[in-house]
């Protein structure tokens, strides 16, 4: 889900940038109030180990093929929201400097999308409300503590690359960047992050199951004790959790049909896969009501594009794109080819004088 | 049984770390793989089996180390890893053992009577449902030698076998190498514990083969190991350096 | 070598190339950093046909492969992985875009085609002067110079920490992979059943490193702050060199430079 460079216009990663940032400044400044100085050795090592844990090989079962671990969801039950954020910018960052995993400029996009939801809102709307909740107490203790950890982990990782996907789309579609109508690439995108959630969800579960009957100390809001008073919470905590996905599913999908008509038929009625709308939870009122969200969207997308244009006013002729534009290139090339040649033999006197010295 | 034949290694092409290695290893032999830190010991290791793709050609009982033939090599050869931690990577002692004889198309039962066998030979039975980060360093590396014998394997690869272990373990590591009957190559520094447990010595030193011979007489050779870097084994006056 | 291993090489590689010499390497890092920056929002900047106008850009990357003595070969051996990813960006424009925009001759291209090759023009140019910023700077010289740009102390530090354990976790988790793949024949990934306990070995190790970690740096009277390798000094010359590259930049943006070129000999 690394977004490259080339996918943003300045104006769109410069306003992440300004999200993303602004959540790190609070992250740390909360971690600095807490004053737990072991907790920074600690994020290092864990995020280190996260960045190991990305580059092995899952099998999924059942298929030949292998999935991988993007790690927000498991970093922020492991060091809580705050510092499981700030290790995930660390690892999207070295990612980005020294492996080209997303670009420069466009790493405050991938922050939001890929640390921002798996640490915060996986954290605070699906890790804690379930963890703490009452859901499977009739099952013994332990037994349902596993399951809380495990349906919290796959939902929350669902959940945050739900967003996280639609994000991307919404990123791209605000810079204007590329043709594909957004419905077309939101349905491109959501089905495949469906099934990348599905096995990071597992993959997590997996994970922290084997620490939770190791080490449960370590996990965050595992607390065996005041399960008993939040028994009483449970309906109420499924509820929640329900309504949250329903919201974050039927809005995304809803904001995404209603400003794209064509890409919405398509993607509801038009497709094959008739019952794909019910499966989502959506009837045909419910899309109705994001109008206006996809109105303001509309908006800033307008100004956003249309912002480059303003800046720099082009000199001539609607793109540049003459002959005389492409035979200039060429010269250009010609130059480029020439500064390489200069300095190869540049390189190479110098490095014969040296010999002779 | 295993044969090196101008063997060539470099992870960067201007720096070799094995450079034109050939030697032979009989079938039963116990081999002292040793010499100075970055002389390449682990290096072999790895090439051996097939970690690493290097130049030249090594065979394994006839069979050349391939990619088509890795399973077969694989299967013959156990490796011991430095670090137990890495080798023990699922959650109990048990489930530990018995992952390499199901992955080798073993029955079930099959399979569990090769985890008791391997833990009876090596007096280990009330590890067996331990959970393996709960389990002392002498324990574990013992444990990680078991989880390798119930591979059965034809030949024990060994990374220093004796690392970081009290004299106590480190004693009782060595009696169940030398009571183990298959052909082991060992690398150390540990050099009493090479004298005690291998009948040949391969001296490497900056990738490339310095001495190849009895154990007997090249760790005794002062000389000789005091110009690649090493010192005599203690028990053989190693300690006391000269003047 | 596993895939883990390979990362950890990579990572490597990359501190080596920065630990050379040559007249971009020894400029102030915040002075490339800055360079960088504009350079990518300049190259962003250019409008979705404009293809000749983003050819310009080419310059400034091959400028700095030939000061900076960093071999071409070796930014696209580095790149190989994503540089696919990037162009596949704009491969749907074409079908998208049918408005033929330019004829040359027999051929027609449509505004989806121009608008592909800009766009992974524009990806390639970003990549490649990411990489020549990090193959001219280290990590530690980067970090000093995010620290002057005022940024927290907290989140460096994490950086720089997070850095140096990187190559260690991964050496550790190679090892187990390869120990995992000698004992298990054939198979491409860790299976299922292992998920849990591979990784979450692995973590709970980790975890216990953090703490060692945290107590060999309380012993060596750590206090929440890193001091960072002695900065190199804002000197004349990266004055110089931000302002001219800066300078340039603007031009190549506001005057349609091919254009102008190309007119000399074409009509």
């Amino acid at each position: 889900m690394h977004m490259a460079d080339a996918l943003l216009a300045p104006a769109v990663a410069a306003t992440m940038y300004v999200c993303s940032g602004t959540a790190a400044g609070i992250s740390a400044h909360k971690l600095r109030k807490e004053e737990n100085p072991q907790k920074l050795p600690t994020m290092a090592v864990t995020a280190a180990l996260v960045f190991a844990g990305q580059m092995i090989n899952y099998t999924i079962p059942g298929t030949g093929s292998s999935g991988h671990l993007c790690g927000g969801m498991l970093l922020s039950a492991l060091l809580g929201p705050q510092a499981g954020f700030l290790s995930m910018i660390v690892i999207l960052t070295i990612q980005c400097l020294f492996f080209a995993d997303g670009g420069l400029l466009a790493l405050g996009a991938n922050v939001w999308n890929m640390a921002f939801y798996g640490c915060f809102v996986g954290y605070y709307l699906i890790w804690r409300p379930i963890l703490r909740s009452g859901l499977f107490a009739c099952a013994e203790e332990k037994t349902g503590q596993r399951a809380r950890v495990i349906l919290a982990s796959i939902l929350g990782s669902v959940v945050s690359l739900q967003l996280g996907a639609f994000s991307v789309v919404l990123e791209t579609g605000l810079s204007g960047i590329t043709e594909l109508p957004f419905g077309a690439f939101v349905l491109l995108m959501q089905p495949i992050h469906l099934a990348i959630g599905l096995i990071e969800g597992l993959i997590t579960a997996a994970v922290l199951v084997f620490v939770y009957e190791s080490r449960p100390e370590l996990l965050q809001d595992v607390d065996a004790s005041d399960s008993g008073v939040s028994a009483k919470r449970s309906l109420r905590a499924t509820l929640v959790i329900l309504a949250v996905v329903a919201a974050v599913v039927g809005g995304g999908l809803s904001l995404a049909a209603s400003s794209n008509p064509d890409g919405l038929e398509w993607a509801l009625f038009g497709n094959t896969e008739a019952g794909y709308s019910e499966n989502m939870g959506l009837d045909e009122e419910t899309f109705g009501l994001s109008s206006s969200a996809s109105e303001t969207a509309g908006a800033i997308q307008e100004v956003t594009s249309v912002l480059p244009d303003y800046a720099f006013p082009d000199s001539e002729s609607p793109a540049g794109t003459t002959v005389s534009g492409l035979v200039g290139s060429a010269m250009v090339a010609g130059v480029a080819l020439l500064i390489c040649a200069a300095g190869g033999f540049f390189r190479k006197r110098r490095a014969n004088s040296a010999q002779e010295q | 049984m295993i044969e090196f034949q101008n063997i060539s290694f470099a992870y960067e092409k201007e720096r070799p770390v094995l450079s034109n290695l050939s030697f032979c290893i009989r079938e039963g032999e116990n081999v002292g793989l040793i010499g100075a830190n970055g002389a390449g010991k682990s290096t072999v290791m790895k090439v051996l089996l097939g970690l690493l793709k290097a130049e030249g050609r090594i065979l394994v009982d006839g069979t050349e180390v391939t990619k088509g033939s890795l399973t077969e090599i694989r299967r013959k050869l156990g490796f011991v890893l430095q670090n137990s931690d890495n080798q023990m990577f699922m959650p109990t002692v048990y489930e530990d053992m018995i992952f390499a004889p199901l992955n080798y198309g073993l029955s079930r039962t099959e399979a569990e009577e090769r985890v008791d066998k391997a833990l009876e030979k090596l007096g280990l039975q009330e590890l067996k449902h331990r959970h393996n980060h709960k389990i002392s360093g002498g324990e574990k590396r013992m444990a990680a030698i078991a989880t390798v014998l119930a591979m059965e394997p034809e030949v024990i690869l060994m990374d220093e076998p004796t690392s970081a272990l009290d004299p106590y373990n480190r004693r009782i590591v060595i009696n169940t190498i030398r009571s183990l009957p298959q052909t082991k190559i060992i690398t150390s520094h540990d050099l009493d514990m090479i004298l005690d447990t291998c009948d040949r010595v391969i001296l490497l030193s900056g990738g490339e083969l310095a001495a190849d011979g009895p154990a007997d007489a090249i760790l005794r050779d002062r000389a000789l190991l005091e110009a690649h870097r090493m010192e005599l084994p203690l028990c053989l006056g190693g300690a006391r350096r000269q003047g | 070598m596993n895939q883990v291993e390979r990362g950890a090489c990579e990572l490597h590689e990359m501190d080596e190339l920065a630990a050379r010499q040559s007249p971009i390497h020894s400029l102030c890092p915040l002075a490339k950093l800055l360079t960088t920056i504009a350079y990518l929002v300049t190259v962003l900047s250019f409008r979705k046909y404009d293809l000749s106008g983003v050819t310009v850009m080419l310059l400034y990357p091959v400028l700095l492969f030939q000061l900076s003595g960093i071999p071409v070969r070796t930014c696209f051996h580095k790149l190989r992985f994503v540089l696919p990813l990037v162009m596949a960006v704009g491969l749907f424009n074409p079908f998208f875009d049918r408005q033929p925009m330019l004829t040359l001759g027999a051929l027609t291209l449509s505004g989806g085609v121009i608008s592909m090759l800009t766009l992974m023009l524009k990806g390639v140019f970003c990549l490649m002067t990411a990489f020549l910023l990090m193959a001219t700077t280290s990590i530690d010289a980067l970090c000093a110079a995010l620290r002057r740009l005022r940024l927290s102390g907290m989140p460096v530090t994490l950086l720089l920490l997070t850095y140096r354990y990187v190559g260690i976790m991964a050496e550790e988790a190679a090892a187990m992979t390869d120990a995992y793949h000698l004992r298990a024949p054939g198979q491409r990934g860790i299976r299922f059943s292992a998920w849990g306990s591979f990784l979450g070995q692995l973590l709970l190790r980790s975890m216990d490193r953090g703490s060692e970690l945290y107590s060999g740096m309380q012993l060596r009277g750590f206090r929440g702050e890193f001091h960072y390798a002695a900065m190199k000094p804002w000197r004349w010359s990266d004055t110089v060199y931000l302002t001219v590259c800066v300078a340039l930049f603007l031009v190549f943006r506001l005057f349609h430079l091919a254009q102008l070129l190309g007119s000399l000999l074409v009509r």
